[in-house]
């Protein structure tokens, strides 16, 4: 028997990933980065507080992995009927799906033909750190969300991931590649119960030559949920990709978000919104890579934090020797409802090349402003609508421009709305 | 003539940061009428405008304002507006997120108590936005969010339109504004007066009131009026300045 590295727990062994492929009945692809995942279990080591500045405010050892088992194995019988584009996975196991679109695969790896998954790793390698390797190594409800080339998907795909087996780690993996000059827009939706449950999920955005993608996030978890996610996009020639995090529940939400731009020409756009509670502690960390000449980025993080709430932002701006005229924007701005409330904000600047267009950043922490409460409050709304005005306006800009078609704003404006009147923010 | 005043100021003195600004000022608005205040950059003419619609970093140390009967003191800003109250900055704020039509909405239902059905809103709207010559799509940017000065202007004005106060002060609203602007201000100003209302025009030219006509003009300096008149004072003041109204008002 392997002998569990000291720092990963103690149900989380080599076997167990052999035995939980073997019950899965692996294909190839994936059975490859598990097998990777497993043996790199053992060497690699836990991301660190004090050596990786992504981790200064979040120490691993606080996922506690101690005593949570692999997932489960077992697979639902398909109940629900949901509209084209829609996929419903229940503890990992694909429980409805709805019909076909044409130019859009979109299918659990269990139903993948083995040559559809050839990326897989591609964008989050197995390799990172113990966390990556266990994500693989335990790696169940993968989905891949492919289009061909000059596919325009209309309709949104609503990929939904419910989670509630008590006790196991959860291993949520979305592959999405998008074929040459096609249109595509995915919406994730995450959501746990009350139970404790630990989450490392990888999301990998392989953005063909003039690809468009717009990718959207809604944590939704449990109270005693732990999250540790990767979410890197590569992009190709002219191509775009567009991502929303919108955060609105779990106990410790870690994000990792990466826009690698490699192809000439081609662009990201960053947002996210996080509306903090009780002890709930969002942590952000971004990268807009900039490789290739004429890359364009912008970022905009905005958090509200209530109670004794706390949110943790550290970006990274790369302008890379090749970068040439890279234009570069990034935001934080957070927003401190409460005295106790309290927010990280770091953004950096890393720049090899003389000749950018334009680098910024900003970031600003604080209360409401009293200047435009008294403005507000000039025009006849009480100090407590104000505030709830100016809140909603606040984290309102970032899901604005995340372009997202009238009725899905809607609904996602409808969560923040739900979290901040739970919080008991204005009118 | 003997008609109940709008507007008593009395006596007033305020403080901002802690220092004296305001030191004694007095003013009386009756329905219909309308007022012009010049006075000297630091003279405390947006000290009065803040003070007057709640601004809580404007500490009142003395005297007492009363609008329709009522002593304004303690009451908060919104309370203020929903009596009818309003102030046109002289540096509006940035709301950036929400729109002008979301706020304005918002505005009108606060100051009316009461939800305006939205179409019934919408007409409004577009009808106040014709009147002060404003494109249509400014009402789906944010508020005074990277406006320009002169539209930042016009944007109070549109809240001044569809608030309908009975009291409006007008801090420098011609500032900003080219000769054409102006123009449309005024007339769109001038075509929301009626005669139960009040106005009072803070401006440091002569060519807002060749539009916007008062019957008084005041002359504030360090704090207090210092010279009360009629139109004339405003022509004066642009040809002699200030110096020589300081001059003759300081004490011997
Ligand atoms: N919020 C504030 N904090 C500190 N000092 C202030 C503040 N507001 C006004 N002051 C000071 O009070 C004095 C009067 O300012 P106020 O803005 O009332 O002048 P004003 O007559 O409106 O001038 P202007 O013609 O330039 O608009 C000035 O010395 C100004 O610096
Ligand atoms: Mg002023």
């Amino acid at each position: 028997m392997t002998s569990a590295p000291s720092t990963a727990a103690s149900f989380l062994t080599t076997e167990a990933s052999r035995a939980l492929g073997e019950a899965l009945g692996d294909g190839e692809a994936v059975a490859r980065l598990r097998a990777s995942g497993a043996s790199a279990l053992d060497t690699l080591p836990m991301p660190s507080p004090a050596l990786d500045r992504p981790w200064k405010y979040v120490d691993p050892a606080a996922l506690d992995l101690d005593g949570f088992s692999p997932p489960g194995t077992a697979s639902e019988a398909w109940d629900e009927a949901l509209p084209a584009g829609a996929l419903l996975l229940r503890d990992g196991a694909t429980a409805g799906r709805g019909p076909s679109i044409d130019g859009l695969a979109l299918a659990d790896f269990a139903e993948t033909p083995d040559g559809a998954l050839d990326r897989l790793g591609e964008a989050v390698a197995f390799d990172g750190d113990q966390l990556t390797a266990l994500h693989y190594a335990f790696l169940r409800g993968g989905v891949l969300i492919q289009t061909q080339a000059n596919a325009e998907i209309a309709e949104p795909v609503r990929l939904t991931r419910e989670y509630s087996e008590a006790g196991t780690l959860a291993t949520p993996h979305t592959l999405i590649v998008a074929g040459v000059n096609s249109r595509l827009t995915v919406i994730e939706e995450y959501r746990s119960g009350d139970e404790p449950l630990a989450v490392l999920p990888a999301v990998e955005l392989l953005i063909g030559p003039g690809a468009v993608v717009n990718y959207t996030s809604l944590h939704r978890w449990g109270a005693r949920t732990r999250v540790f996610g990767e979410q890197r996009a590569i992009t190709e020639r002219d191509a775009d990709v567009r991502s929303l995090s919108l955060v609105t529940g779990g106990r410790l939400v870690k994000s990792h978000i990466t826009s690698s731009l490699e192809g000439r020409g081609s662009s990201s756009e960053m947002y996210g919104i996080a509306v903090g509670a009780g002890q709930e502690h969002v942590d952000f960390y971004t990268l807009q890579d900039h490789i290739a000449e004429d890359t364009r980025s912008d970022l905009l993080f905005k958090s509200a934090l209530g109670e004794q709430s706390r949110a943790v932002y550290y970006g990274l701006t790369k302008v890379g020797l090749g970068a040439r005229r890279a234009d570069a924007n990034q935001e934080n701005r957070n927003l401190l409802l409460s005295r106790a409330a309290k927010a990280d904000s770091d953004p950096v600047l890393e720049i090899l090349t003389n000749d950018v267009t334009r680098v910024s950043h900003g970031a600003t922490a604080g209360p409401v402003d009293e200047e435009e409460l008294f403005y507000i409050q000039s025009r006849g709304l009480t100090r407590e609508g104000a505030v709830g005005l100016l809140v909603r306006g606040f984290l309102g800009e970032p899901l604005d421009r995340s372009a997202l078609r009238e009725g899905v704003r809607e609904e996602l404006s409808g969560l923040v709305e739900a979290k901040l009147t739970a919080l008991g923010s204005g009118t | 003539m003997t008609e109940a005043p709008l507007l008593e100021i009395d006596a007033l003195r305020a403080n901002v940061a802690g220092n004296e600004i305001l030191t004694g000022l007095n003013l009386t608005i009756r329905p219909g009428e309308v007022h012009a205040i010049m006075g000297p950059n630091g003279s405390g003419k947006s000290t009065l405008a803040n003070t007057l619609m709640g601004n809580p970093r404007y500490e009142v140390t003395g005297g007492e304002v009363r609008f329709l009967g009522q002593p304004l003191d303690g009451m908060a800003p919104d309370e203020r507006a929903r009596r009818g109250l309003f102030l046109a900055f002289q540096y509006p704020v940035a709301v950036p997120g929400v729109t002008v039509v979301n706020f304005l909405r918002q505005a009108v239902n606060a100051v009316r108590g009461e939800d305006v059905p939205v179409r019934e809103f919408r007409q409004e709207l577009f009808q106040k936005m014709e009147l002060l010559k404003v494109d249509r799509d400014f009402a789906r940017r944010y508020l005074n969010d990277g406006f320009s000065g002169g539209e930042k202007k016009r944007a109070e004005m549109l809240q001044l339109a569809m608030l309908q106060p009975r009291m409006a002060v007008l801090d420098e609203t011609d500032s900003g504004l080219d000769i054409d602007a102006l123009r449309t201000v005024a007339d769109g100003v001038n075509a929301l007066m009626h005669e139960n209302m009040g106005l009072l025009l803070i401006t440091h030219y002569q060519r807002l009131l060749n539009y916007i006509k008062p019957q008084f003009v005041h002359v504030l300096i360090d704090g207090r009026i210092v010279r009360s008149g009629g139109p004339e004072l405003a022509e004066e003041l642009e040809e002699s300045g200030y110096d020589t109204i300081e001059a003759a008002a300081s004490p011997a």
